[in-house]
């Protein structure tokens, strides 16, 4: 291992980093909702749907609470609920499944392949005559195979939630994640590429009805202030957090190519380690890296390794959702989805965030390299 | 009408755009925040919950999305759903009722009294085997009729959730919201007496047992990072605005009493007034806050715009009633089915009231209202 690489830690996230050189800014833009007073679905939310939808492709976006409100928004504007099936992978952050179970309805996992995102192979065994739609999850930045699942949808007659939290800018045949299926679900809490300094959530659609039963139910229901169409909750997006995500948008194009470059630099450094096993990758597809996950035998002594050494990882996600006590009224096994579990023992994410510099990634790199060496 | 009054001005319905005095603190407060990146679930949030509750003179508060929230997740996490029913004053914000609805129960509505609140004589007659819980709306800032309601549900074996959104600081008999009921549920709105700066919520209980598993509730289910022991929610106070809530809380007391000295005033000036304007009845045993200050008057319609074209931004709270908005169509009620609820939306008006209107600014008030029936400066 070389003496010129740097030993400073390498921490998996770095929000203090990425908002420091924004700091100026983001407090110029909560002073501007101040002074117009307007903290409720304010000027500030308007713009930034405005603006996400021209970003994502689509004619509406429609910001709420948080990413898992706007996927329990979305099957209730579907009016997908008690007695209806979800479809939708067992490896994702638990919300992706929580939001089906909230909507009252119930989810079928298929099992997902090598892009760890769901197989498309395996969607028409899972589909019953109370499927209503599929919830493809574009994990870790990744694009599902919209192609297929579009066409499976289409046979079926079934709806299409995008699950796309981790997801956005990606793209699949030139066209963004959540611009193809029916809506288009995305999480901008603060560990996302596109961050509030809290929770918000954005669904975006080409469908007018849909767009605008989405702004109904975020809002109580309200039509106007003194009609209630239907009962609903409250889940708007924050008009401050709304003002400082447009400053960030003006950013996430090269915070997206940044975590793209050191994708690409780790996949030069990491190229034929024995016991790793790299993303794979399309060029049908734009990743954008949310997670940059690796498959490392003897994952847990790496990890310790990487650790002592100063070096923050993570694992997206160590418990498939089927295994957690909370699905056990769900009644899966273990051994029910094994693509999945055996990845859940595999996977490990390395630092990939957009702040990190590269003497840091090449640190990782190496420290890789070297325990691989040194235990062969 | 007297043109009596004095010089025409504004007296702002809202007061946000006067609460800015000192947002040199706030700001240094938020840029702090954002240097350290805390921003889910952070030391804000813990801080906040511990003042609330204290504030409050419960053990327990944990910070929600909004106020909706504060009245959906804990009765979601008692079991109550589809199947059951919920009773609840249709004298209130839709949210109360969209709340019950969400949950998957059905709302069963009981009339307000001369109070706005729910009328504890008309409760017994609503509940049927299915009823699982009662939700009094302390609306207005008043408090509903706890002792009796605590006794009925008592003697029904029913739960109960109070709705505080509007009532921070009320109490009755000296008890707060939260103590009478499972649970209370508080909106810190930004037209709330104690707000910050976009949705929150807060859930006060005396339950060990219920704060735990609301905590978990709130965010996924999540007992650690990865292990999640119930599909949950993801209903968190931001940081951000509990930042903002740190601060605000200091001047709930001035926020309160500012509200309460104005409201006392506006008593004294319409006493007279009858039958064209009636002052509610003012329990003794209830402390009232006072977020939305509320008469009955003849002529509405007309007061409303007088005051508007005077510059008193005089408001109406609701003028269609919850049971009778489009989204109660499956319920099945029908205009006359709550006689004090529907002659309120006709007859009751908000006045400007908040903390920050000066002495001068509720005297014009009181004297646009009083030159509108004709009558002398109060």
């Amino acid at each position: 291992m070389t003496q010129m690489i740097s030993s400073d830690p390498v921490p998996y996230v770095d929000l203090a980093a990425q908002h420091a050189p924004l700091k100026a800014d983001i407090l110029a833009a909560v002073e501007g909702v101040l002074e117009r007073g307007d903290f409720i679905l304010g000027g500030a939310v308007e713009a930034f749907e405005t603006r996400l939808a021209a970003l994502i492709g689509v004619r509406f976006a429609v910001g709420c609470g948080n990413g898992t409100d706007a996927l329990q928004l979305s099957l209730r504007a579907l009016d997908i609920g008690p007695g209806d099936e979800v479809i939708t992978p067992p490896n994702s952050f638990v919300a992706s499944t929580s939001c089906i179970r909230l909507a009252g309805a119930m989810p079928v996992f298929v099992d997902v392949d090598e892009t760890y995102n769901i197989d498309p192979d395996k969607i028409d065994a899972a589909i019953t005559p109370r499927t209503k739609a599929i919830m493809p999850v574009h994990l870790t930045g990744r694009p599902a195979h919209m192609e297929r699942i579009l066409a499976i949808a289409a046979k079926h007659q079934l709806a299409i939630v995008e699950d796309s939290a981790q997801a956005i800018l990606a793209e699949f045949d030139g066209k963004k994640v959540g611009s193809t299926g029916t809506l288009g679900c995305f999480s901008l809490h603060p560990l996302k590429t596109l961050n509030a300094c809290g929770d918000g959530g954005v669904v975006t659609t080409n469908d007018e009805k849909l767009a605008t039963r989405l702004r109904i139910l975020r809002n109580l229901g309200l039509q106007t202030r003194d009609d209630c169409a239907e009962w609903s909750v409250n889940s708007r997006l924050d008009t401050l957090q709304a003002a400082i995500l447009l400053v960030k948008l003006d950013h996430l194009e090269a915070w997206t190519d940044a975590r793209r470059a050191n994708a690409a630099r780790y996949r030069r450094l990491l190229a034929n380690v024995p016991g790793l096993t790299l993303p794979t990758d399309s060029p049908r597809e734009r990743q954008v890296y949310h997670t940059f996950v690796v498959q490392a035998e003897r994952r847990e002594a790496l990890r310790a390794y990487l650790s002592e050494r100063g070096i923050g990882t993570s694992v997206h996600y160590p418990v498939p959702i089927h295994l957690h006590t909370a699905a056990r009224e769900l009644g899966h096994e273990r051994g029910a989805f094994p693509v999945t579990e055996r990845q859940a023992d595999r996977i490990l994410s390395l630092p990939v965030h957009n702040t990190l510099r590269p003497d840091q990634l090449d640190r990782v790199a190496a420290t890789i390299r070297e325990f691989y060496e040194e235990s062969r | 009408m007297s043109s009596a009054v004095n010089a025409p001005q504004t007296v702002p319905f809202s007061y946000l755009d006067r609460q800015f005095a000192n947002l040199d603190d706030y700001l240094a407060d938020i840029r702090e925040l954002v240097l350290t990146g805390d921003f889910t679930l952070g030391k804000p949030v813990t801080e906040f919950e511990q003042r609330f509750a204290k504030m409050i003179g419960l053990p327990y508060a944990i910070g929600v999305n909004s106020g909706t929230d504060s009245l959906i997740l804990p009765m979601k996490l008692m079991g109550i759903g589809p199947g059951d029913e919920v009773i609840t004053s249709p004298n209130t914000f839709i949210a109360t009722v969209g709340a019950i609805a969400m949950t998957g129960a059905t709302p069963v509505f009981t009339d307000s009294n001369e109070q706005y609140v729910m009328d504890p004589d008309l409760i017994e007659a609503a509940i049927t085997p299915r009823t699982k819980a009662i939700m009094p709306v302390h609306y207005t800032g008043a408090m509903a009729d706890m002792p009796r309601i605590a006794e009925i549900a008592k003697k029904h074996n029913l739960m109960i959730f109070e709705d505080a959104c509007q009532s921070i600081k009320a109490a009755m008999d000296g008890k707060p919201a939260g103590s009478w009921g499972l649970t209370a549920g508080y909106s810190l709105h930004p037209l709330k007496n104690l707000n910050v700066w976009g949705d929150a919520g807060v859930i006060v209980t005396t339950s060990k047992d219920l704060y735990d598993r609301l905590r978990l509730y709130r965010n996924h289910g999540l007992v650690g990072r990865d292990e999640v022991a119930f599909f949950g929610h993801n209903s968190r106070l931001d940081s951000l605005q509990a930042v903002v809530g740190n601060r605000l809380i200091e001047q709930t007391d001035f926020i309160t009493e500012g509200k309460r000295a104005h409201a006392k005033r506006y008593d004294e000036a319409f006493a007279d007034m009858q039958p064209m304007i009636r002052v509610p009845y003012r329990d003794p045993r209830v402390h009232h806050v006072f977020h939305l200050y509320m008469l009955r008057v003849q002529q509405r319609d007309e007061l409303l715009k007088y005051l508007n074209d005077h510059g008193v931004e005089a408001k109406v709270h609701y003028p269609v009633p919850v049971h009778l908005q489009p989204a109660a169509a499956h319920l099945g009620y029908k205009a006359g089915d709550f006689p004090v609820t529907e002659e309120d939306s006709r007859v009751c008006i908000t006045l400007p009231a908040h903390q920050h209107l000066t002495a001068d600014e509720v005297s014009y008030t009181i004297d646009t209202v009083r030159a509108f029936y004709g009558a002398k400066k109060g």
